[in-house]
């Protein structure tokens, strides 16, 4: 299947080079008579549309049908829900982005309420696209522990 | 009022009251927290809905504002009550039985600075 939306890719692409290549025969050709050079043009166009596609399937025959293009995101691991948490709490306008470190707590170290802390946890749920619910939310109180909660939840291992 | 009294009485002694909801104090926070996230998140469509003149960020410090007003409330038969109140501000602000008026109640007017210079002045009126 992969095969064959590759060929139609390479069919769409190949279709306007036609078009010039068959511009550039008119202008030359023109002096020629119009019989003669109309069908040699067909049969030029055809010839090299044939070649076109006989390259493409082959081409696309030798693409590995066996690596599937689902739409899928790319797979998480610690470094990148780290970063990604890091970089929500950087953009949190409550928050001192030099102060921040991974193990600074929300309420001791950087001087949050408990209301700034649900923002926070609000922020993760809209950045990893999953509901975190109140009563483990309300103990997450260091980006670490989130990223350990994410995780946890997505399966990541190490 | 003997009665009142006698309820009061026994109340004070026992110390355990029937509760409208959460039956301690973490509970009852639990219930501001998703109050507050309700409406958290229903800020902006609210600012869509009713073409508010103000912006999300202002709407949200508001309702930041009206939750640390009774930030110092510790029995958990009143916070629910509160959130119960909030409860049903938001199933109206959601639902549109409100109007924009109802909504700007909760902003307070704004000044404008009193004009300094004499054009101003003259511009604005004699007003003693």
């Amino acid at each position: 299947m992969a095969a064959r939306v590759l060929m139609q890719c390479v069919r769409s692409v190949a279709r306007p080079s036609l078009r010039l290549c068959s511009v550039n025969l008119t202008v030359r050709t023109a002096a020629v008579s119009n019989t003669v050079s109309h069908r040699s043009l067909c049969f030029s166009g055809d010839s090299r549309r044939t070649r076109w596609l006989e390259q493409s399937r082959v081409s696309a025959a030798n693409i590995d049908v066996s690596c599937r293009l689902y739409g899928d995101l790319p797979p998480l691991t610690f470094d990148t829900i780290r970063d990604r948490v890091l970089y929500v709490l950087k953009l949190y306008d409550k928050i001192n982005p030099e102060k921040l470190q991974a193990s600074s707590h929300f309420m001791k170290d950087l001087g949050l309420d408990s209301l700034d802390q649900v923002e926070i946890i609000m922020a993760m749920e809209d950045e990893f696209g999953f509901e975190i619910p109140d009563a483990e939310a309300e103990k997450l109180m260091t980006p670490e522990e989130i990223v350990q909660y994410i995780a946890d939840k997505k399966d990541v291992y190490e | 009022m003997a009665s009142t009294a006698a309820t009061r009485a026994a109340a004070g002694a026992a110390k355990v009251v029937k509760p409208i909801f959460s039956r301690d104090l973490d509970e009852a926070k639990r219930r501001v927290r998703e109050l507050y996230r309700a409406w958290y998140r229903e800020v902006p469509n609210t600012v869509a809905m009713y073409q508010l003149d103000i912006t999300t960020r202002q709407g949200r410090d508001k309702v930041r504002e009206l939750f640390t007003k009774n930030k110092h409330v510790t029995d958990p038969r009143v916070i629910d009550m509160l959130v119960i109140k909030g409860k049903m501000e938001l199933q109206e602000t959601i639902h549109v039985w409100k109007q924009k008026t109802h909504i700007m109640r909760f902003f307070a007017e704004s000044e404008e600075p009193r004009p300094t210079d004499f054009l101003s002045k003259f511009y604005k009126g004699h007003d003693p």
